[in-house]
């Protein structure tokens, strides 16, 4: 009953909180956003609301997200040289820094996982469980600083972080991870991390070798084409998509070894794990839809057409197909097991090409992220 | 549905296809790349625009019609389903479902168990079964079902969409030769009606190239290697085209200030459209797609780099050509572009990161000679920041898939390009070379009159090789001069006292010219031995410049060309009204669990019978299952 009433508090105090916050924006900013981008504001304000009070957990991480960010601000004084001079700003707040301990501790959460999952001790898995929930505060602090620091570079540059392929690769991680806590979360099993968290750490990878060898981490205007409201649903959405495709392929790993009666003993039931790809690749598939649809919508907009075959639009269309075929087989014909999970990790490689080999091999309207 | 899905999975191939070989290219392009041999069945199989081939539709069509077969096969058992309850079940099969529970009765009520029913969302009928008990029937979750009937039709939708806004008005047309694809360039008012798609063309994709100041009232579309044109309701007048920069010089935004007209009406409607903001007007969408130059004017002064010619003026315009006799050759220029802006990452200093800046204006243009062949250069108007030095840069390249090399002029004290071309002049001029030795050897070491005489000689063979051909032909020389005996190093001596002699004599030039002319001071004070030693660099690259003629840009007055995009999409609003209806389909079939539920107690009996079951087995179901019987036996 106490905890009940304590819950219900907890859940109105932190709806207010997301109130006023919009109210300071609007108040504060109105200006700056046309009528396309208040809706989204409020509309993001109620879905955090409600992500919030269903899964308490995403309430801590957005309240120590937005206080850190926000100290991170604090120190700035709306100037980006003291991210040399401020210590704190150097090494642990300034977007950059923020990014490279999301970069350090995801792969760190990596291993605490795999210890986790020989040592059967719990104290790890809470203890990696832990880490990754760090990492994904620190990535989006990162980004979150990183999109006010692009105003400081220029106010009309000023954008939300997912133009290019480096903001949209830790957004990846940060979807991917913050799919994968839910699922542990809801369905009591653990020991998945040590799975999920190598694509995540792949990804770490790609951002690294990114940074230093590309110096991609410099935040650049937007082009004409992306200066639209749409940019912060379609991308955002597209992401849950792939970060949703990416994990369900995990999974599958695990499901092929514990067919294969490798680390069995490990890992859960197989038909929990199937279950679970099952879980991932449908939510994954409803964002991508809606994702591939906006960005028809956004299309039609900006270049004269919904839809023109362009090289990554038309990846979109193939991975579209691809899970179509899945869950119709899945769903209609009541297909399971071995098959499934073979396919769901193909469905990997599919997805990352249409992801990353579309910008690396094929040219196209959509040539934002060149390597 | 195997056919479905077979379609489907050929669908998916075709796409691939379309992404890996790229489309719409010229037509020569492909032939370099595959030869004929191949070019001839990949254009037979429609290889080159596969999204508009005839399989393609074909495949499209065939989707169509085996979805909509799968549709009219299953909804009419959907709907019984959903209407009906399955009450004709026997006690029997009751108890053969995974969950099927039973329970001591001992008062039963019907009416309490239907409103708690009711209450968890079931839709509930009862059914007391004569001489033998009472059934209660429940469901819930139908419309999952109906999931499969709205993304079955979205699917169908969506592709009649895309059919409508296909070309496939113009594919039937074209097969019985009642319209015909244009390939050659000629103004579009004498362009017969064959070439010619008329105003109510069902949908189409056009471009309009508007200069400022400019009004068209037709379109042009695109066709395999040629075009067609596009007749539309409404002229179009560009007033003005504008872009605006970022603080950092990259583009920010491209607008066209519209004047668009009815044809038949005259309504005039004043717009600015931009990338993101099109106007739509008369079921026509203008869309602002790319820019070009549209004529700039140019006013240029013509240099000879490899004499001592004066510069004269010349005034031109970009898509125009200049006749000129130059070196007594015969030369045709082609203007072809002006770029106000240009973005270029250039090493400034050595030091710092290259960082995106704004260069300036450059102009691009053709040299062509009588026999036709030609050259092309780029060239910037303003000199740029080079590891902390300015330079002009002015790129030559003899055909397009070649990178521009470029030649790299020195700016003087005023970072003009003046004193460059003072320096190149004096060296033209052997009065001034000679006086310039001379002064060099009465202030030299040499004593007698005979080493005087030879270095004279030397020298002036040196700077004549020199200006006849730059440090190659000074290399040349020394070939013919140096016994073939002798070592390398003493050949990288003697060439490192020849670059020294062409230094001094130069130097001497400068010293003189400044002298005689202290008013107007156009060599560097402080970097004269840097600025020497660039411009004679200079000059010896100036042999492979092609025709030794330098284009210096004085002003411009700039027109811009705006490129719209015209569409006419009759297909979009059924492509996005099947949109909805997919995501509501996957909604529902992923979302929502169809649950049936019995509950029958036998007459006489005490017992109770309680079974669920679903039509796809999930883990939570199980969990449900039995927490809901737990439910329903608190109530009873």
């Amino acid at each position: 009953m106490l905890r009940n009433i304590k819950d219900k508090f907890m859940n109105y105090s932190f709806g207010l909180l997301l109130a006023c916050l919009t109210i300071i924006a609007i108040s504060k900013f109105n200006n700056f956003m046309d009528n396309y981008e208040l809706i989204i504001l409020i509309s993001s304000a109620i879905t955090f609301t409600w992500m919030g009070n269903v899964w308490p957990n995403f309430r801590k991480l957005f309240i120590y997200t937005f206080l850190l960010s926000f100290i991170s601000i604090y120190f700035y004084k709306g100037s980006l040289e003291e991210i040399e001079l401020n210590f704190f700003l150097k090494y642990f707040l300034s977007s950059q820094s923020a990014i490279m301990w999301m970069t350090a501790l995801y792969p760190l959460s990596l291993l605490t996982y795999w210890i986790y999952l020989f040592s059967k001790q719990d104290f790890y898995g809470n203890l990696a469980t832990k880490i990754t929930w760090i990492a994904t505060m620190m990535g989006f602090v990162g980004l979150l600083v990183r999109w006010y620091e692009s105003y400081l570079i220029g106010i009309d540059v000023g954008h939300i972080p997912v133009s290019n392929l480096y903001e949209v690769f830790v957004l990846f991680c940060l979807i991917t991870s913050l799919l994968y806590l839910h699922y542990e979360e809801k369905l009591a099993i653990k020991k998945l991390g040590a799975f999920v968290l190598i694509i995540i750490t792949a990804a770490v990878g790609f951002i690294l070798w990114y940074t230093f060898e590309k110096g991609a981490d410099e935040i650049q205007p937007l082009v004409p084409a992306l200066q639209s409201y749409w940019m912060k649903i379609h991308v955002p959405a597209n992401f849950i998509g792939y970060g949703a495709f990416a994990m369900a392929a995990m999974i599958s790993v695990a499901y092929l070894l514990k067919d294969k009666g490798i680390i069995g003993s490990y890992l859960p039931e197989l038909n929990v794990l199937d279950e679970m790809t099952y879980k991932a690749i449908s939510i994954g598939f409803i964002f991508f839809t809606i994702a591939t649809i906006l960005g028809a919508v956004w299309a039609a907009e900006a270049w004269g057409g919904y839809w023109s075959w362009d090289p990554k639009e038309t990846w979109a269309l193939i991975v579209w197909l691809n899970y179509a075929a899945w869950l119709h087989l899945r769903l209609i014909k009541g297909l399971r097991g071995t098959m499934l999970a073979w396919w769901s990790l193909a469905g990997l490689l599919i997805t990352t090409f249409a992801f990353l080999g579309v910008n690396l091999f094929l040219s196209g309207l959509h040539s934002y992220g060149e390597l | 549905m195997r056919f479905a899905i077979t379609m489907f999975s050929l669908l998916a191939i075709a796409s691939i296809i379309g992404t890996v070989l790229k489309q719409n290219e010229p037509y020569n392009n492909y032939i370099i790349k595959f030869g004929q041999f191949w070019f001839d069945i990949f254009e037979k199989l429609g290889m080159f625009n596969v999204y508009q081939a005839f399989w393609f539709l074909l495949i499209l069509v065939f989707l169509i019609v085996s979805t909509s077969l799968c549709i009219s096969r299953n909804t009419p058992k959907i709907l019984k389903d959903y209407k009906g309850f399955q009450d004709r079940i026997r006690e029997k099969s009751l108890l053969s479902f995974k969950h099927s529970y039973q329970f001591p009765v001992k008062k039963f009520s019907v009416k309490k168990t239907i409103s708690f029913l009711k209450s968890h969302n079931y839709k509930v009928k009862y059914k007391p079964v004569e001489g033998n008990g009472d059934l209660i029937v429940a469901k819930k979750g139908d419309l999952q079902k109906f999931g499969y009937i709205f993304t079955h039709l979205a699917i169908v939708i969506i592709s009649i969409g895309g059919l409508l806004d296909g070309n496939l008005v113009f594919k039937v047309q074209e097969l019985i030769g009642a319209k015909q694809i244009q390939l050659i360039d000629q103004p579009l008012s004498k362009i017969s009606l064959k070439g010619r798609m008329s105003e109510d063309n069902l949908s189409y994709r056009a471009s309009i190239l508007l200069s400022e100041g400019d009004t068209k009232t037709a379109a042009i579309l695109r066709a395999k290697e040629g075009y067609l044109v596009q007749e539309i309701p409404f002229s179009i007048t560009l007033k003005n085209f504008n872009i605006k920069h970022y603080s950092t010089g990259q583009p920010k935004s491209f607008e066209s200030e519209l004047l668009v007209k009815d044809k038949k009406t005259g309504e005039t409607i004043n717009k600015t459209i931009s990338v993101n903001k099109p106007l739509t007007y008369k079921g026509v969408t203008i869309y602002q797609a790319a820019f070009e130059d549209g004529g700039s004017q140019l006013d240029l002064l013509v240099w000879d780099l490899n004499s001592s010619q004066p510069s004269f003026k010349m005034n031109s315009q970009i898509f125009k050509n200049n006749k000129l006799t130059f070196e007594n050759q015969n030369l045709t220029l082609e203007f072809k572009d002006f770029r106000k802006f240009n973005i270029l990452e250039v090493d400034e200093n050595k030091e710092k990161k290259p960082k995106p800046t704004n260069v300036g204006p450059n102009f691009l243009y053709k040299v062509r000679n009588e026999s036709g062949q030609a050259k092309e250069y780029q060239t910037y108007q303003l000199p740029m920041l080079i590891d902390g030095k300015y330079f002009f840069m002015s790129g030559m390249r003899n055909s397009p898939q070649e990178e521009f090399k470029y030649l790299k002029i020195p700016a003087d004290e005023n970072l003009s390009i003046e004193g460059f071309m003072v320096l190149k002049s004096l060296l033209n001029n052997p009065k001034k070379v000679q006086s310039a030795i001379n002064k060099g050897i009465k202030t030299s070491a040499f004593t007698t009159s005979g080493k005087k005489e030879a270095f004279k000689l030397g020298a002036e063979n040196i700077i004549g090789a020199f200006v006849g051909g730059g440090y190659n032909s000074v290399i040349d020389a020394m070939d013919l001069n140096i016994p073939d005996q002798a070592s390398v190093a003493d050949k990288e001596k003697a060439i490192k006292t020849y670059i020294n002699i062409i230094y001094l004599v130069s130097q001497e030039l400068v010293r003189d010219y400044q002298f005689k002319n202290k008013n107007d001071i156009v060599f560097p004070a402080n970097d004269a031995p840097r600025f020497i030693q660039d411009a004679l660099t200079a000059y010896s690259d100036s042999f492979f410049y092609g025709v030794p003629l330098y284009l210096e840009l004085k002003e411009f007055n700039e027109v811009q060309a705006s490129g719209l995009q015209l569409t006419k999409s009759p297909g979009q609003f059924w492509v996005y009204l099947g949109s909805i209806l997919l995501v509501l389909g996957i909604f529902c079939m992923i979302y929502i669990q169809e649950i049936r539920l019995w509950i029958f107690r036998k007459k006489g009996s005490n017992k109770l019978i309680v079974s669920l079951a679903t039509n796809r087995d999930r883990i939570d179901f199980d969990q449900y299952a039995i927490e809901f019987k737990d439910k329903i036996k608190k109530i009873i």
